[in-house]
């Protein structure tokens, strides 16, 4: 069971630079996501380490052996697919067997762990069946099955649940996070989908066009964000980023005379960062900042609140959902001082 | 107006059609073949029971055209579906970056086979065929390539150069349309390249090669032009087809009951086989 480490690996595709040099590394045992938004580069990254791309520049190494030039079949890894890629002219029995029938494996051996696998994945009541014969749920752990029967040294998942409907794809979630401690294998994971990197990782790894934007646990990730990227891609709903003001007098100043107090600062703060559930509404005499009602979603135990604040602008306001909010009500608002984020002229955490 | 005649109307110019262009031959085919007919009868044919049937049935010369047809069939459909294959996996990454490729690699398609056997019938001809011309040249001997040893291979050689193309791009449409995604889980956990090519490739292209073969073993076992064109039936009968024989019994023979009565068979058994390799299909994709 092993490390996977990247040394500053880059990846072009002809004059496309797709991956600028990331750096890395799975610790033995870890589930690393990757996360950014579509075209950040993050499936490129996993093949790359699988072997089914040719890195442009430096080096991949598992379990400290350099791998950059190996082929997908020497480097003991194993790879879920978004699409599953099952092989269609086998049964869910062949399906799982295949790779151990490739290592050479006796037959006994193999009928005893595609056995144990599918009892693991709840499978055993469709061994015997072609994968055009199951439901999308099952041909996903068909094709986990295929993965964990090898014990490679570690698993890559691209998009694994992005074909699930909702339902399914969070019960798979608690599956395979279950999975990840049964097996405490090494886990690269790849998602656009934030609640997926959050619930399941240990590590995350938040990548935009081509670049680390910053590595880090789940919460470090979204009470530190160390930028302004992270920062809003982290979070639902997203943080809102207050306009650029300058800073002075251990306040804010924004149009028409609007301030927030901060209090003293070491750095020179930029972009006020803050989270929807840091907001509080209140009277209109206690308020901090005075603003409008323009849009409100009701969302059950909470109402998405979009409200209008002169001189700043729209911000989203997390507030409980048996609040009545009629639009264009005046609001007061108090914000968490604690827990805002700020961040300099370029955006980087001060 | 109900469905029911509308249908019927709408219907009625088609089955019209195939009665006429499909049912009439048949049925005189058919009344034929029971008959005693020649060139001077065709219009008073009498009928004279199965006797056209055993007449077949006892000459040699039928099951001579038999085997031929068969092993024509079965060793041109195999080879070609052989060569495609090879063709198509070796070519592939060449053609998915030159796509124009193909439209060279499928050029012999487009000669009529007839035209294709009168052009081997130069290129090969003893004295003035260019090719026996310099291997006599180059190498002081040269086979004689449409002798009674040697003339099946030959015409297996040509069939199968003309029509290997038509393989190759059924094939390779079947091997491209192989998810990448399969290839690459595959690899990833382990395969090596021939074991992919024969456990996960081949059983994907399976129902293809089943069709390619199918396709080429009809085409090769009614197989009449280019080797009538090519040999006319020589070296000494060795290249009669069924096809061949039922032409000649009809026309130089004059023995149309006979020769109808082939026919008959040979619609008969192709049905049969028909019929199995249909059901063999649909099992197949059950």
């Amino acid at each position: 069971m092993g490390t996977i480490e990247l040394k500053n690996v880059t990846k072009s595709f002809g004059p496309v630079a797709v991956i600028k040099g990331v750096s890395l590394t799975a610790e033995e045992g870890e589930f690393v996501v990757f996360v950014g938004p579509s075209g950040c580069g993050k499936s490129t990254l996993l093949r790359l380490i699988a072997g089914l791309e040719e890195t442009s520049g430096g080096s991949i190494h598992i379990d400290g052996k350099d791998v950059t030039e190996l082929d997908p079949n020497h480097r003991g890894l194993s790879m879920v697919f978004q699409s599953y890629a099952l092989y269609p002219h086998m049964t869910v029995y062949g399906n799982i067997a295949f790779a151990l029938k490739t290592a050479g494996v006796a037959k006994l051996e193999i009928d005893r762990k595609v056995r144990a696998a599918a009892e693991t994945l709840k499978l055993t009541p469709y061994l015997d069946r072609k994968p055009k014969d199951l439901s999308g749920g099952q041909r996903q752990r068909v094709a986990i099955g295929r993965a964990i029967v090898r014990q490679p040294k570690g698993f890559l998942f691209d998009e694994p649940l992005s074909n699930l409907d909702a339902a399914l794809r969070t019960q798979t979630r608690i599956e395979i996070a279950n999975l990840h401690k049964e097996l405490g294998a090494t886990m690269v994971y790849v998602t656009h989908d934030q609640i997926e990197a959050m619930t399941l990782a240990d590590k995350i790894v938040v990548l935009n066009d081509g670049e680390v934007m910053q590595i880090g646990s789940p919460k470090e990730l979204y009470y530190a964000p160390k930028n302004t990227f992270v920062a809003q891609f982290i979070g639902s709903p997203k943080m809102n980023l207050l306009p650029r003001a300058s800073y002075g007098g251990g306040a804010m100043h924004y149009q028409d005379g609007v301030k927030i107090d901060i209090g003293h600062m070491d750095g020179t703060p930029s972009i006020v960062g803050v989270r929807p559930e840091d907001i509080s509404l209140c009277p209109l005499g206690e308020a901090e900042l005075s603003a409008s009602v323009t849009h409100n979603e009701f969302h059950g135990a909470d109402n998405n609140v979009f409200v209008s604040v002169p001189g700043i602008g729209s911000l989203n306001v997390r507030a409980n959902g048996k609040l009545d909010l009629q639009n264009g009500q005046p609001v007061g608002l108090v914000l968490d001082k604690s827990q805002l984020h700020y961040f300099d002229e370029n955006g980087v955490r001060t | 107006m109900s469905p029911k005649t509308e249908n019927r109307i709408l219907a009625t110019p088609i089955v019209l059609f195939l009665l006429v262009m499909l049912g009439f031959p048949a049925v005189l085919d058919i009344l034929y073949s029971f008959s005693e007919v020649s060139f001077e009868n065709l219009r008073s044919p009498t009928l004279n029971g199965g006797k056209n049937f055993i007449k077949v049935v006892n000459d040699p010369e039928f099951w001579a055209a038999s085997w031929f047809s068969l092993k024509f069939g079965v060793a041109t459909a195999l080879s070609e579906c052989i060569l495609g294959l090879v063709l198509a996996v070796y070519l592939a990454p060449i053609i998915r970056k030159n796509n124009w490729m193909i439209a060279v690699l499928i050029m012999p398609m487009i000669i009529a086979p007839a035209m294709m056997g009168l052009m081997y019938r130069l290129v090969l001809h003893e004295f003035v065929g260019s090719l026996p011309h310099y291997l006599y040249l180059w190498l002081g001997d040269s086979p004689a390539f449409l002798s009674r040893e040697n003339v099946f291979l030959t015409v297996f050689t040509i069939e199968t150069l003309q029509w290997t193309p038509f393989a190759f791009l059924l094939i390779y449409m079947a091997y491209e349309a192989i998810p990448s995604e399969m290839r690459e889980a595959a690899s990833v956990d382990g395969t090596r390249p021939w074991r992919m090519f024969w456990f996960i490739e081949v059983p994907q292209m399976a129902p293809t090669l089943a069709v390619a073969f199918f396709i080429r073993f009809i085409d090769g076992f009614r197989v009449f032009d280019n080797i009538f064109v090519l040999t006319g039936a020589g070296a000494g009968g060795s290249t009669t087809s069924l096809s061949i024989y039922i032409y000649l019994s009809f026309f130089r023979s004059g023995d149309i009951g006979k020769a109808l009565a082939a026919s008959v068979i040979l619609f008969c058994v192709a049905f049969v086989i028909l019929f199995f390799a249909g059901r063999l299909l649909r099992r197949d994709r059950a």
